[in-house]
């Protein structure tokens, strides 16, 4: 050991030669406490969510906030060697999927108490997003973006069919998708296609689960522990859908959520299913665009949630907690998350924030007309990759003509060894 | 290879004059035409892009060159990145290891090579070994250790843990063998001492083999996007190539034609390097090359 | 000056009346001198490459998460390594990945090599550059230039080669052509840096033993095989263990691309190292499967320097 000091000692001597400016603030007992907070919000949201903790920094004089931008990819990758040198930030922004992992492994603090105090703005939350919140009965998080999955469609393309309503129904869907479907020499494979509906790595990886649940069927128990994916109704949702692709040609096979977005903007297919800023990159592809809900399923209309959360790490000291959980309050708080919904373009988070509230912005307003069938996507579930991975395996076999059953079958094996473990 | 001529060691000959008019040597070139086109049809792919209106980026059917070309691509890069900054980081960083590494590697590679010391073959083993270990493995242990230090977001702490590297020793150990002997041994029996030999008879002409190593080291590292990232959460200490990273929209999307030029203009640094490398290769080759 | 020098495995002695070894040998002189050469790089080396292996080594027993107090849990994660389905499929895939992978790569950048250094051929500068940019560009425009090419709906070989009436399928999502398409993408990738070292290694050649190959006759492949490859020796042992441990630790580029798929047909060791790591936050079993694949990397090399060792002796004699 002694050695090893010597050798980084000398190491860093070396190194010291290189280093202009080394120097990193230190905690100050007193005086105002100073944050951190990573998010990946780098469109309009970001100036957005920058604006808000500038005022929550005039707002008040003992927390000073400051917010790094990076993306959430990025986020991801390097917020597990920052945390573990203490380095990484006070709050951090993560997609929902990947807050379990971090709450499991202590990453991330317990919640429960801010939840439990009425100054934290927490109660009118929607109880969906604040699902994906809860790891083994505690909360980590509070949700800053909770987006049902929508369609995007090619007015253009539509008129042309001569499709004047939007459907509302998945035989409607279907049908509507085979008028789209122009196959005009003949070959078998179509030049134009009703809808681009990618097998693997969907947009969120909801596009699959939101077909599943419309319905009726899920993907785990209520409480994360059991696999459902071989139900008999998803058996009927897979098989209805690889039907549709396989005779009817309405999508492509092989399709994932990247391959679909270019499809759609290459005006090769007449409908995706998206996110809400699909909307932009319609405009930047100069197509004239309409956004609907999914349409719905024999049970139910449902859409699976694109999911953002902020957490407070484990690296707070118990001052820098409180401060955090005041911003957070402040982040809650009704104006500020009508400002937030309104400025970002994602539906509001409040129950008591209204169509009507966020009227000034028509996608925002679409959106909170169709949010309430929103679902969050596996809460709970700290293993969420392998789980995706095995219902990918299965649409995609199915889709490329294997047979359903059998494949849910063999998803759900490998489900429940995941949620097991 | 130069000095070596130069030295009266090689041969010199000139061989271009004797080609000129061989019909073979176009038909050759031709064939050889083909297979770069084809090699550099991904390239162009990428220098069409960035030239392209977003609307045509994906329209179909696709196209290789830009319908209507634009400059918007390059004007958003300037307008939404510190791109100065960013670029003159690269440089820090890239620049920085290329110079440590090569002084480093060459040194410990010429003991390797040239010093016979016992423990030599084991030493060597055990620095190949080092490679192989994914460097996925070792990253959190390098952080930590670059955070105690106090050099998370300094070019130290950049540069520090690839100030020497066990590729680059591999490489130039591989190339000193293969220089001849003779003149380092002329040079110790005129009394030069070890040091020397390194500087005034190996080094220079190892010249191909340095700015080999040089070149991998700078691209390599220029262009690496996780260690930047890591190792700097200040955005004023960003890189071109992790500042690119900004540039993704929401839900992942990448605005593809802003990202090409800001690609294109990362990679041309690196081109131009390249280019004035290159012609030193073909300096040497000229008077040293196969018939 | 025609002695061969076959490294690693025999350095080169020179003649003992110019003293090698001998004359400084044993001397505080001698020792200073090694150490004042070796120092600088060893230090750093063992710094930030030596520290942190042994650090990973020590994780590998525990179930470190990068959290917390890890807890020691024995050989656990060593026996996970050769239970799990996944890695067990991912070793496979990393094996026929560098089957694939590495004599592809060398051969492309060897021939391309012997053809850009012929003096015959003109405007050998212009090759030089092109052919070098592969390697230069950032892997995610890479990606996107491919994925522009390949994309069975709107790319752009597909359309120009149905206009001659071939169609391609999804080559990146069928199960069969995915792992070969991922491997040509990363030949061309990185054919371009194995190039440049064969050029430089190439011009070290002494243009004295081609002049003697030719006045005795030889052909041009007798004059590969009797003076190049030899002569190459050095440069391929070299090319051939980094050809082969760049591909047992593929992974960025398969990333982009498929992402691991489909299925999993696609999806290396290095992949399973950096899913458990950072996304799984199991750094205990990312770092035993880095160890297991660390051994693994040594035993071919190792047998790859006995080859090539080998060979040299029957080139030599």
């Amino acid at each position: 050991m002694k050695k090893l000091i010597g050798v980084v000692a000398a190491a860093g001597l070396v190194a010291a030669g290189l280093s202009g400016c080394a120097g990193s603030s230190s905690d100050q007992a007193s005086g105002p406490v100073a944050l951190t907070f990573w998010h990946g919000y780098t469109e309009a949201d970001g100036g957005v969510l920058d604006d808000i903790v500038k005022n929550f920094n005039a707002s008040q004089s003992d927390i000073t906030i400051t917010t790094q931008t990076k993306t959430w990819a990025v986020i991801d990758d390097t917020l597990l060697p920052a945390l573990s040198s203490k380095n990484g930030p006070d709050i951090v922004a993560m997609t929902s999927d990947r807050l379990p992992v971090y709450a499991q492994k202590k990453a991330l603090v317990d919640l429960d108490d801010f939840y439990g105090q009425s100054s934290s703005n927490t109660s009118a939350l929607k109880a969906e997003a604040v699902a994906m919140e809860t790891v083994d009965g505690k909360k980590y998080g509070v949700p800053s973006g909770f987006v049902p999955l929508s369609v995007i469609y090619n007015k253009t393309l539509f008129a042309a069919a001569g499709i004047t309503a939007f459907p509302t129904t998945w035989d409607e869907w279907v049908a509507d998708a085979k008028k789209l479907t122009v196959d005009s020499n003949g070959d078998g494979t179509p030049e134009q296609y009703g809808l681009a509906l990618p097998d693997h790595a969907t947009v969120g990886n909801g596009v699959w689960p939101s077909l599943f649940e419309g319905n009726g069927g899920s993907i785990t128990s209520d409480d994360g522990t059991e696999s459902t994916i071989d139900s008999p109704e998803n058996v009927e949702t897979l098989t209805y859908w690889s039907t549709a692709i396989q005779n009817d040609k309405i999508s492509p096979t092989g399709l994932d959520g990247i391959a679909s977005d270019n499809l759609f903007k290459a005006g090769k297919a007449a409908m995706e299913v998206g996110g809400p800023w699909m909307a932009g990159v319609a405009t930047s592809s100069n197509i004239d665009y309409g956004l609907a809900a999914i349409p719905a399923g024999p049970k139910a209309q449902a859409a699976s949630a694109i999911g953002i959360s902020l957490g407070i790490t484990a690296q707070t000291d118990a001052r820098s907690q409180q401060a955090a959980e005041k911003f957070l309050a402040y982040f809650n708080d009704k104006t500020t998350a009508t400002k937030w919904s309104l400025g970002s373009g994602w539906p509001p988070l409040r129950t008591d924030v209204s169509a009507a509230d966020v009227s000034a912005n028509a996608t925002v307003a679409s959106l909170t007309e169709i949010a309430p069938n929103t679902v969050a996507l596996l809460p709970g579930v700290v293993n969420s990759t392998d789980v995706l991975t095995a219902i990918d395996t299965a649409t995609q076999k199915a889709v490329a003509g294997g047979d359903p059953k059998q494949l849910l079958s063999d998803a759900s094996t490998s489900i429940q060894q995941a949620l097991t473990n | 290879m130069t000095a070596l001529a130069r030295s009266g060691v090689l041969p010199v000959t000139r061989t271009h004059s004797r080609h000129r008019g061989d019909p073979m040597r176009w038909v050759f070139f031709a064939v050889l035409l083909a297979v770069t086109f084809a090699i550099m049809l991904p390239v162009l792919i990428i220098v069409f892009t960035a030239f392209k209106p977003a609307s045509e980026v994906n329209a179909f059917p696709p196209t290789l060159f830009p319908h209507q070309w634009t400059l918007a691509n390059f004007e958003a890069i300037f307008s939404e990145l510190p791109f100065g900054r960013l670029i003159l980081n690269s440089f820090g960083f890239a620049g920085g290891v290329t110079v440590f590494a090569l002084v480093f590697d060459s040194l410990a590679a010429y003991a390797l090579a040239r010093l016979d010391f016992r423990g030599s073959r084991i030493l060597l083993i055990v620095i190949i070994a080092s490679l192989m270990i994914p460097f996925q493995a070792t990253l959190i242990p390098i952080y930590q250790l670059v955070s105690q230090l106090g050099w998370v977001n300094t070019f130290a702490g950049l540069i520090a843990p690839r100030a020497a590297d066990a590729f680059g020793i591999f490489f130039l150990r591989q190339f000193f063998l293969s220089l001849p002997r003779d003149l380092d041994n002329a040079a110790r029996i005129d009394g030069a001492s070890e040091w020397r030999v390194f500087r005034s008879v190996v080094l220079p002409n190892a010249v191909p083999a340095l700015l080999t190593l040089g070149i991998f080291l700078f691209v390599n590292n220029w262009n690496d996007l996780l260690w930047p990232l890591v190792f700097t959460t200040d955005q004023n200490m960003g890189t071109i190539t992790s500042g690119l990273t900004l540039l993704t929209g929401p839900g992942g999307i990448i605005p593809q034609g802003v990202m090409m030029a800001g690609a294109l203009m990362a990679v041309l640094p690196l081109a131009i390097l390249f280019l004035l490398v290159q012609r030193r290769f073909i300096e040497s080759v000229a008077t040293s090359g196969l018939k | 000056m025609t002695t061969q020098n076959l490294a690693p495995s025999r350095p080169y002695r020179p003649p003992a009346q110019l003293g090698g070894r001998t004359p400084l040998n044993g001397t505080f002189k001698r020792r200073a001198t090694i150490v004042g050469f070796l120092a600088p790089a060893l230090i750093i080396l063992a710094a930030f490459v030596g520290w942190p292996m042994i650090s990973a080594l020590q994780l590998s027993f525990t179930d470190a998460s990068g959290f917390g107090t890890p807890e020691f849990v024995g050989l656990d994660n060593y026996l996970r390594v050769f239970s799990d389905t996944e890695i067990l499929q991912a070793m496979g895939n990393t094996a026929l990945y560098s089957v694939l992978f590495t004599p592809t790569a060398i051969v492309v950048a060897l021939v391309l090599a012997l053809a850009i250094n012929s003096p015959r051929l003109p405007f050998r500068g212009f090759f030089r550059s092109t052919l070098f940019l592969p390697f230069i560009v950032s892997l995610a425009v890479a990606a996107f230039a491919w994925s522009y090419l390949l994309d069975p709906q709107i790319g752009l070989l597909n359309y120009w080669l149905q206009a001659v009436g071939i169609r391609i399928g999804n080559v990146l999502q069928d199960p069969n052509l995915a792992m070969p398409t991922v491997v040509l993408v990363a030949v061309w990738k990185n054919f371009g840096f194995y190039m440049v070292i064969f050029l430089a290694g190439l011009q070290d050649i002494p243009t004295s033993l081609y002049e003697a190959a030719q006045l005795d006759g030889a052909s041009v492949w007798k004059r590969f095989t009797n003076v190049t490859f030899p002569m190459l020796s050095n440069t391929m042992a070299f090319v051939v263990i980094v050809a082969l441990i760049a591909a047992l630790q593929a992974f960025d580029q398969i990333y982009v691309l498929t992402g691991g798929g489909p299925y999993r047909s696609t999806e290396t060791i290095v992949m399973q190292i950096y899913q458990s790591g950072f996304k799984d936050l199991d750094l205990g079993f990312a770092s035993a499967l880095s160890y297991v694949l660390l051994i693994v990397t040594l035993l071919l090399s190792l047998a790859q320097f006995l080859f090539f060792g080998r060979r040299s002796k029957d080139i030599n004699s």
